[in-house]
């Protein structure tokens, strides 16, 4: 065989099956995300996590690195006074915040699914905490809103969750039952204005069940509470471990969670190192929260198809 | 005569009452009644917890510095003023910080949509074998928070390689040729182009679902009719998928406009409009040259408040304009995993 041949043979264009073309035009349209994936994402990760091993100073020659292996993660687990005690106070608070949220976004979903006078208005303002409740406004809000109890004018009070408490007290509540009910009525307005999405999430959900289910259903002779149990909540589900999983990130990740503000704290004092380890042990810690919520809720999620 | 048929009226009408049918129909009035009732009065006691906080910030930043002082004044202040706004304005810089947010907003969003929506669409219309574990590593990116990687994206953008090109040119001439993306909006480009930009991997996501639930048809006719997959994408997808657009493009202004986190870290000066909000609190003293000290502690929240209103008025004008086409395209989207 002539050199020209073998030249040929390696390099002669081949022509692409159809199922090679269509992954190869797959390929394309998703290579700008690999791109920034590796790029932007998986390299600065494994520098993160190299971070974590090192003391980092600000040198002459820009910032400099020495290994000092799991002493930042020590410095976390065993000396920093405060890192233990929020992190599990966090996780504590998210146990119930989550259901709470998620129930509530299912609640507002299923109130606003049907055609009523002034539906249009109620969705309006249902959707007005996504507008507002991801900026530093509603941390402003928070503070002025909900914190000038002291101040003169006390009539605008939102809530009164001391009278609440005589209330439940009062009137025999077990006090567990009584202080979790006071948690929540305190924390509504923060409940309210974090389940803008999952509504959102849930609402489309709701749209996307056939009606045809329905109609059977009232031929059998099913009664509106049946009808949610039978086909409503099956059908919604998958998407409901969506909302769960949802608000566990935007819980863990929301700008005012403690451990949140210890991780960007840490790094305005130029703790590079330390501020890193944090946000990794605490990402750790929410993947695994995360695969477990998985596995359980996933077990019995049910997929039509 | 009458009589007999006014008698005969009555009872047809008492029989139909008696049978189980018309107490059915009863009954299923008196559930929809009770139903409709519950849910008004759920709209609105909701209404005014979700309302309560923009009325509180409407009525406290209008108020006059004697109204600060007077506890007479719940709702209502007695003497209007905008002095609040006009200091927060002069403390934000309003007119500018706002020109610096729109240069890194409008492209940003512009070229986040496009690409979130083209990735989407590799992810629900083509096969390939490494497509499911991309996908798992697609939901897996939107779990890890900004947080955790932003010192190295800062180290990153301090020294821009340009993917290594940079450095391989040092490789040759001994000095990596980098540049320094900080303060340039480069930095949201970059990230957004390359589908890493603030919740992009939830926009794709988005993308992906919507662009599933499409009829097959289309690109088959799309096909028939000589395109290509690019040009099926934009000529035949793109038109089709307004509904997921406008909802994703109303996510990406609002994200992009509340984002301060990563424009805190990325800019120090030329800063968002979001950003000067943090530290709106901390320049309030800077005022000393137009209100005397007393005042300024006087109208510390009262400026603070109007400051919340100016940032985010802008996004609820957006709102109630594309409230209509927002809501009645999520109807349409199926956004459902």
């Amino acid at each position: 065989m002539s050199f020209s041949g073998a030249f040929k043979k390696v390099f002669r264009k081949r022509r692409l099956t159809l199922r090679e073309k269509e992954a190869m035009y797959g390929r394309l349209f998703i290579l700008p995300w690999l791109i920034g994936l590796v790029y932007f994402f998986i390299i600065p990760f494994i520098t993160a996590v190299y971070y974590t091993f090192t003391k980092i100073r600000i040198g002459d020659s820009g910032l400099e690195f020495t290994f000092v292996g799991f002493e930042n993660y020590l410095y976390a687990f065993t000396k920093d006074p405060n890192y233990i005690r929020t992190l599990t106070s966090s996780i504590g608070s998210m146990l119930y915040q989550v259901p709470v949220v998620v129930f509530f976004s299912m609640f507002v979903a299923y109130v606003l699914r049907d055609e009523f006078k002034g539906r249009t208005f109620a969705r309006t303002i249902f959707f007005f905490p996504v507008i507002i409740a991801s900026g530093v406004v509603i941390t402003i809000l928070k503070e002025n809103v909900m914190g000038d109890v002291s101040q003169a004018a006390s009539s605008t009070t939102l809530f009164r969750v001391e009278n609440i408490r005589m209330i439940l007290i009062n009137s025999g509540v077990p006090m567990w039952l009584g202080q979790f009910i006071v948690n929540t009525i305190s924390q509504l307005f923060d409940l309210t204005w974090r389940s803008g999405v999952q509504i959102l999430l849930l609402m489309a959900a709701l749209h996307n069940i056939p009606k045809s289910f329905y109609e059977a259903a009232v031929i059998e002779g099913a009664t509106e509470w049946e009808k949610f149990w039978k086909i409503t909540f099956p059908m919604v589900s998958p998407t409901l471990l969506v909302a769960v999983i949802y608000s566990i990130i935007d819980y863990f990740t929301d700008y005012g969670n403690q451990v949140m503000r210890m991780v960007v704290t840490q790094l305005n004092n130029g703790r590079f190192e330390y501020s890193t380890t944090i946000a990794i042990v605490y990402f750790a810690i929410i993947m695994v929260i995360i695969l477990i919520v998985n596995r359980v809720i996933g077990r019995r999620v049910v997929y039509l198809t | 005569m009458e009589v007999a048929t006014k008698s005969k009226s009555t009872k047809v009408a008492r029989n139909f009452e008696m049978s189980g049918f018309g107490r059915a129909i009863f009954k299923k009035r008196l559930f929809s009644f009770l139903k409709n009732l519950f849910r008004y009065l759920f709209i609105i006691g909701m209404s005014y917890v979700l309302l309560y906080p923009v009325l509180f910030l409407i009525s406290n930043a209008f108020r006059d510095k004697v109204d600060l002082l007077d506890p007479s004044v719940v709702w209502i202040p007695k003497h209007f003023s905008i002095e609040s706004f006009k200091l927060a304005n002069e403390i934000l810089g309003y007119a500018q910080s706002i020109k610096n947010t729109l240069i890194i907003l409008i492209p940003s969003v512009i070229i986040q949509t496009f690409i979130c929506m083209m990735v989407g669409y590799g992810f629900a219309r083509f096969r390939f074998k490494e497509r499911e574990i991309l996908f798992g590593i697609l939901l897996f990116t939107i779990i890890v928070p900004m947080q955790t990687i932003i010192v190295p994206l800062y180290v990153k953008f301090r020294h821009f390689d340009f993917f290594y090109f940079g450095r391989l040119i040092g490789l040759f001439t001994g000095k990596p040729l980098t540049v320094n993306l900080l303060d340039t909006p480069w930095t949201f480009y970059l990230l957004n182009t390359f589908g890493m930009g603030i919740r992009s991997s939830l926009y794709i996501f988005i993308f992906r679902q919507f662009f599933r639930n499409m009829p097959t048809e289309l690109e088959e006719a799309a096909k028939i009719d000589g395109c290509g997959p690019f040009s099926t994408f934009l000529r035949v997808m793109v038109p089709n998928a307004t509904g997921a657009i406008i909802t994703v493009l109303l996510f990406t202004i609002v994200w992009h406009w509340n984002d301060y986190y990563l424009s805190a870290m990325f800019f120090t000066d030329n800063l968002p409009l979001s950003v000067m909000l943090t530290i709106l609190n901390e320049r309030m003293n800077l005022l000393n040259n137009l209100v005397n000290a007393n005042d300024i502690y006087l109208l510390r929240s009262s400026v603070l408040e109007a400051g919340c209103l100016l940032v985010i008025l802008p996004l609820i004008v957006i709102y109630i304009i594309g409230q209509r086409y927002f809501t009645e395209s999520i109807e349409r989207t199926g956004i459902v995993g």
